[in-house]
């Protein structure tokens, strides 16, 4: 069987989307939206359209919260700082790349 | 299939406390997450300990699992009795990857569906990496992937079944995005909708190339004398190969960039390539006379700026 796959950020995900993906209701992810939990700036959770990068950061949230009943700013805490070690390892890929042993 | 030992797996006493399951759980989510974690089988360890957990958090399949799990051994061969979860409350699970004894005792389509009699639902989403080259998100590509889902067997027990699908990848994807395949995922129950699977994209490890969102830098060595005159070098890109014009006077480190030639969209990125000088080296005596040449003629300290 051959199955053609969509780029989720040529066809974003709806709220329900989202949360369905997330294993969690779609009023969770909109407490976390108000909160600014979720790093986005948006007026209608309903209306708006979600990315990879919001998929991947909900899920992780989501994780943390689950798995160590963080508090949602804990959680959120911990994703941040989680995007910056990966920030910091590509950053330090790039330049290993540059380095010579002398 | 092999009996599972979730006691042993979180490293708990069979009389553990519920609080002291969760902290054995947390303590070992700790170490084997996914995102952090250096141990060579984190994500096969994470599932496990899941696995375990959700057993061992949820009283009545706790319950359920003693009573079948009687005098049996990790690793024993096992096959659970008819009915032997009669008597006892609890919804059907189901994990990405589960192992053949959860989905046979607790997968979701094995379960009786108490209380769901009346209510349908779409199946769970399933999530998982897949590793593709540079090359790919150029081109698109096809990919043979194997899905593990419960289902029933013709005994009426659950059993892990796998099927493999074949995924044309579009081109235009890069590294950390998902791509979404409708109905993939686990199977609706009361006869809603099956869940979607969800890729997450990762590039191979490729020493050639660097990729920042949809910009690709690569490195083009050159010769000493490419780099002081310049001129036309044909250089293969991901895209194929391309005819570039260095610029005369270049040194390693300069940037030419070639608008629109990084990864496909509809707002494509850029291919940065990356000169490197090479130096030819001194090893015969016409290499050694050229430089010597140069050394003398050239009156050329980098170190003074000169």
């Amino acid at each position: 069987m051959s199955i053609t796959a969509v780029i989720i950020d040529d066809d974003l995900l709806t709220l329900a989307d989202l949360a369905h993906s997330c294993d969690v209701s779609p009023e969770w992810i909109a407490v976390r939206l108000e909160a600014g939990l979720l790093n986005l700036t948006i007026t209608d959770a309903q209306q708006a359209r979600y990315t990879s990068a919001e998929l991947t950061r909900a899920r992780r949230l989501c994780n943390i919260e689950r798995n160590f009943d963080a508090n949602p700013e804990l959680a959120a805490l911990v994703v941040d700082m989680m995007e910056e070690i990966e920030r910091l390892k590509c950053q330090i890929h790039r330049l290993d790349k540059h380095a010579i042993d002398v | 299939m092999e009996f599972q030992d979730y006691y042993k797996t979180l490293g708990v006493d069979k009389t553990a406390s519920a609080e002291e399951i969760k902290k054995a759980y947390r303590k070992l989510a700790r170490k084997y997450h996914p995102d952090v974690s250096k141990e060579a089988d984190a994500e096969k360890m994470m599932k496990a300990v899941n696995e375990a957990n959700e057993v061992l958090s949820d009283p009545e399949k706790r319950a359920a699992y003693d009573q079948v799990g009687q005098g049996y051994k990790s690793g024993q061969d096992f096959r659970a009795p008819p009915n032997w979860d009669g008597g006892f409350e609890f919804s059907g699970g189901n994990f990405n990857d589960s192992s053949d004894f959860f989905a046979n005792l607790f997968g979701q389509a094995g379960k009786r569906s108490r209380g769901r009699e009346q209510y349908q639902g779409r199946g769970e989403d399933k999530h998982a990496k897949i590793v593709i080259d540079l090359i790919d998100a150029y081109q698109g590509t096809t990919r043979n992937i194997t899905l593990r889902a419960p289902e029933l067997d013709a005994t009426g027990h659950t059993v892990n079944k796998e099927r493999t699908i074949s995924v044309q990848i579009p081109k235009g994807v890069k590294t950390g995005q998902h791509i979404r395949l409708n109905g993939q995922g686990s199977p609706g129950f009361g006869g809603g909708t099956a869940g979607d699977l969800f890729l997450e994209v990762q590039f191979r490890e490729d020493a050639r190339f660097r990729v920042e969102e949809r910009d690709v830098y690569q490195t083009v060595p050159v010769t000493p004398w490419e780099a002081a005159l310049g001129g036309g070098i044909e250089v293969n890109t991901p895209s194929g190969a391309v005819q570039v014009k260095v610029p005369t006077n270049s040194q390693t480190g300069r940037k030419l960039r070639l608008k629109g030639r990084g990864i496909p969209s509809t707002t494509p990125g850029d291919l940065y390539l990356l000169l490197e000088v090479v130096l030819p080296p001194a090893d015969s005596e016409a290499a050694r006379k050229i430089y010597e040449t140069m050394a003398h003629e050239l009156a050329f300290n980098p170190r003074t700026g000169a």
